[in-house]
């Protein structure tokens, strides 16, 4: 535990004690649902600890907007719940098995995993790819914001006064798949990819591909999903979505991987999944 | 700050810091088989089981385990009369330096309880959090295995 001086442990009833408490340690205080980051987080600042765990954010339902997922439902909860099985072809149950390991994904959140957003993660790829929309509270009012464009701002500086209820991810008639490169099942992505793709007549109606851990955080492709737009799902049009990635794609360098390594790999990845995918929607 | 919890089966009513990890505290209580490695989650080591879940003690804060049930080695077998699982590690030459032992037990009884009937690759895939440094996975993967036909012949439930 590298978190050091902590000085009360709160269990908030509800979101709005949660909200009161975060306000009155102006600025000392920490949300913890998982608690996965933070016991991690080398901060000394914190004085305070409001578990949220028990204040009714932990569910999966699904109404005509979409599957609703609240904020402190665990990744194991839904890894196995039959709806996020059963939705768009079964990507939330792919995605999650390639997460971690069972210990972690038994205590870490949707809602952790979401706000904390590590570039290289797996599920920010995922909500961006799926049009996730992410719904959260401040002591003042409800605000909503779809998770792409929430990334695209300083949302860590919203979630110090505010807390994520829960994320709403929309009806696809289509299929998504999900794939990574790691160094094993439990390591963090080196690249993952998220590609959807709905069929009309024969033709593919929508598509929607991110990708992810670049190294930087997920991010779609609107490009490419444009290109995709009313051709026939063959061979050759894969083949094409990979030379126009490898070309296209903005990928950087890090101690993991170089680069041109992953412009190589992120190309070879958005083919299979496409492909997948495809071959998934016509069953 | 003052917590209950079930430890092994028997009701403790504890003094903690609010701040300390559940690793800490356990190891305060006598359970030494919960060990630290990284203290950041990622090795394994201190796996013990959360209402029958295995997760990270060493990246748990003591206070989240309020009226729940903790197991840790201690609660499955004792040296006189050790569980199936720690029978099978030593059958199947699964401990050399012993170390990462205890979660790699810990988190093979939840997988068994999970799935009685694993693949090999599967067991592998469940212990894919827990590393050992000696052994090179093969003999606790046999291990797991082993306890897992005793376990479908109605040895242990």
């Amino acid at each position: 535990m590298r978190l050091r001086g902590v000085l009360r442990f709160h269990w908030a009833r509800d979101v709005d004690e949660a909200l009161s408490l975060l306000r009155a340690y102006e600025g000392k205080g920490a949300i913890l649902a998982g608690g996965v980051d933070l016991a991690r987080s080398a901060r000394t600042d914190i004085e305070g600890l409001i578990d949220i765990t028990g204040t009714g954010l932990s569910y999966v339902r699904e109404d005509p907007k979409g599957l609703r997922i609240g904020a402190t439902t665990t990744l194991s909860e839904l890894l196995f719940h039959p709806l996020s099985r059963e939705y768009a072809g079964g990507v939330i149950a792919e995605t999650l098995r390639l997460v971690a390991y069972p210990a972690l994904r038994n205590v870490a959140t949707i809602g952790g995993a979401t706000v904390s957003a590590h570039p290289w993660a797996d599920i920010p790829t995922m909500l961006v790819a799926l049009g996730a929309e992410a719904r959260w509270r401040n002591e003042e009012k409800e605000e909503k914001a779809s998770v792409e464009e929430l990334y695209k701002t300083q949302f860590r500086g919203i979630f110090r006064e505010a807390i994520l209820l829960e994320l709403v991810l929309p009806h696809w008639d289509g299929v998504f798949v999900f794939e990574k490169i790691g160094r094993n099942a439990g390591d963090i992505a080196l690249l993952n990819v998220c590609a959807g793709l709905g069929l009309r007549e024969g033709k593919i109606a929508w598509a929607r591909v991110a990708v992810g851990a670049r190294p930087e955080r997920g991010e779609r492709l609107p490009w490419l999903e444009e290109m995709l737009l009313g051709k026939e799902p063959d061979e050759n049009l894969w083949k094409k979505a990979e030379e126009e990635v490898k070309e296209r794609i903005k990928v950087g360098s890090d101690r993991r991987a170089s680069g041109e390594w992953r412009r190589e790999v992120a190309g070879v990845l958005v083919r299979r999944t496409l492909a997948r995918a495809a071959g998934k929607a016509v069953k | 700050m003052k917590i209950y919890f079930e430890l092994n089966g028997r009701p403790q009513y504890v003094e903690v810091e609010p701040g300390e990890s559940l690793l800490s505290l356990l190891r305060r209580l006598g359970m030494k088989s919960v060990k630290e490695g990284c203290g950041t989650g990622e090795c394994g080591v201190c796996t013990v089981l959360l209402d029958g879940k295995p997760i990270r003690s060493c990246i748990t804060f003591a206070p989240k385990v309020q009226g729940k049930r903790v197991t840790t080695l201690e609660g499955l077998g004792t040296l006189e009369d050790p569980h199936p699982l720690q029978r099978a590690f030593v059958e199947a030459g699964a401990v050399q330096c012993g170390f990462c032992t205890p979660g790699m037990i810990l988190t093979a009884y939840a997988l068994l309880q999970e799935n009685p009937a694993p693949a090999p690759y599967e067991v592998r895939e469940y212990l894919v959090g827990n590393l050992c440094r000696c052994t090179g996975y093969k003999k606790i993967v046999d291990a797991v295995l082993l306890a897992a036909k005793w376990k479908r012949e109605g040895r242990w439930r």
